[in-house]
């Protein structure tokens, strides 16, 4: 188990507050269910890019804390990434610095 | 001795980050980090920063993290 953080832009299109919900069905089927935690689920809500992504100009951000195996976090990241809603991911090891 | 230091004067500068207490360099921390780039968006020289060539390297990454997330800018344009 490892300390992650992960940064996700999501399209700005979405309502607000179906991000949190639809973030954590995710979580549930990937980390929680490989034995995982979710430490914290942060929703920053809208905000304007620096430079544009997909012709957007906005993203709602959000950042997760977890505890999850390295495959688990993989797999999580290539769920995501495959959602058309997700602009960008980060995925970090805040203690690797 | 006394053209040499009308030549220059070597100015102490005080590390920023240990002034200010600060051991993590959060790429999310966008507000501390726009102190250590230019207006038009590039890195600034550790001569121009004057913190240690270790933190130095965290802020670096710090900040291209933070412009892949799009939280801070690659370049600005004359602004």
């Amino acid at each position: 188990m490892r300390h992650y953080e992960i940064m996700v832009i999501l399209d700005p299109s979405l309502e607000e507050r179906t991000v949190a919900p639809s973030l954590d069905t995710y979580l549930n089927n990937v980390i929680r269910s490989s034995g995982g935690s979710v430490e914290k689920l942060d929703v920053w809500g809208r905000r304007r890019l620096s430079f544009e992504i997909n012709k957007k100009a906005e993203g709602i951000y959000a950042v997760i804390d977890l505890q999850a195996t390295p495959a688990a976090v993989a797999e999580l990241d290539r769920q995501l990434r495959l959602n058309e809603s997700v602009l960008r991911t980060k995925v970090i090891r805040p203690e690797m610095r | 001795m006394a053209k040499a230091a009308a030549l220059r004067k070597p100015k102490k500068k005080v590390n920023p980050l240990d002034k200010d207490g600060i051991t993590y360099i959060d790429y999310k921390d966008t507000a501390l980090l726009r102190k250590f780039i230019s207006d038009r968006g590039k890195i600034r020289a550790r001569r121009v920063t004057g913190v240690t060539s270790q933190q130095q390297r965290q802020i670096a990454r710090a900040v291209k993290n933070a412009r892949e997330m799009a939280l801070l800018p690659y370049t600005t344009t004359a602004r």
